[in-house]
């Protein structure tokens, strides 16, 4: 009985040490699936957020993409623009929270291929985005790439996926929201 | 109720239980891989799809057959290792592998030879020079065309990112 009870207690013991061991030092795809799932709730913001709530929401959103980020934005009838650095994400976010009256966005089926050298990784996910106000839902195929930067895994480069490609036809270019 | 739940023989409540359980796993593979729900957002397929309206995709739709013109199809925006995705666009194939497409002053030209399409009941004015598909391509539109063409999500999809055909 004496050894059942060891037995039991050491393999307790054992399944603890894991599952501290996984809460201390979590994998790069969990730690990177997290930080995806708090951009999207930084990018979100309410209709009765105040407006330096918004200003502050916009410039942490920044903090989540490195000093150079490119973000290249194509999103046909509703986008057409590229981002470059910290300074004009928090500027193209606040200004989007001045336009609209409130967002709500999703990061769908997302797909990690982390490097080998485990110090680069690229989310291939789907956005899903309700603009107070409006009756469409948007819904954009993306591509993050991200870097392990100081220790923290930042979004080097955004771009939007072309689900149905239309490449082929030269469609007039849709006015820009921003 | 006490009869039927628990049972006045154990043996009887564990084979219903055991049943119950085949059943429920049986209906909800059946929803998970063959018959996927999913409810229609937006106006790009009126008239034929109502915004709100409920559907299913049949996933098992072109296992034996390849998708057909007039097909209403879900197409997958994630990556095809995602089974069960949560987004789909649904839009009507009208362009099959090889055949070159074109818009001409909203109608649609296959291989040089106007389209009918019955289910296209708003105006369209589109003006798009011809694309000829890949031999794994599909063209697909929405039955709704009466917005500029820039406003409207088409254009050539790969056969793996069919799902598979809608059903009502």
């Amino acid at each position: 009985m004496k050894i059942v009870l060891r037995v039991g207690l050491l393999a307790a013991l054992v399944v603890a040490g894991i599952w501290l061991w996984l809460v201390l030092f979590p994998s790069p795809e969990k730690v990177i699936r997290q930080r995806l799932a708090t951009v999207a709730k930084r990018a979100s913001f309410a209709a009765d957020e105040g407006a330096l709530g918004r200003l502050a929401g916009a410039e942490s959103l920044a903090a989540y993409f490195s000093t150079n980020v490119e973000i290249d934005l194509d999103v046909p009838g509703r986008i057409q623009h590229t981002i470059l650095g910290r300074d004009e994400i928090t500027q193209t976010a606040a200004a989007a929270r001045s336009t609209v009256s409130s967002l709500s966005v999703k990061f769908l089926d997302v797909t990690l291929t982390i490097g080998p050298d485990k110090q680069s990784a690229v989310a291939d996910f789907t956005i899903e985005a309700r603009v107070g106000g409006e009756p469409d839902l948007i819904v954009q195929e993306m591509k993050f790439t991200l870097r392990k930067i100081d220790g923290q895994w930042l979004i080097t480069h955004v771009e939007t996926i072309r689900t149905l490609s239309i490449l082929n036809f030269e469609l007039p270019r849709a006015p820009s929201i921003v | 109720m006490r009869v039927l739940v628990i049972g006045r023989n154990w043996k009887f409540t564990l084979a219903r239980l055991a049943v119950l359980a085949v059943i429920s796993f049986v209906v909800f593979d059946f929803f998970w891989f063959v018959l996927l729900p999913i409810r229609v957002e937006g106006i790009s397929m009126l008239p034929t799809y109502q915004n709100g309206s409920v559907n299913f995709v049949n996933r098992m739709a072109y296992l034996r057959h390849d998708p057909k013109r007039g097909d209403v199809v879900g197409i997958r925006l994630s990556d095809p290792g995602i089974t069960r995705p949560s987004l789909l666009y649904l839009k009507r194939i009208i362009g099959l592998p090889g055949e070159t497409v074109a818009f001409v002053n909203g109608q649609v030209q296959i291989n040089g030879q106007m389209l009918d399409e019955p289910y296209e009941k708003y105006d369209c004015d589109w003006n798009l020079p011809p694309v000829t598909l890949g031999p794994d391509q599909y063209f697909v539109v929405g039955d709704n065309r009466s917005m500029p063409a820039e406003y409207h999500i088409f254009g050539k999809v790969e056969h793996d990112h069919i799902v598979g055909k809608a059903v009502l």
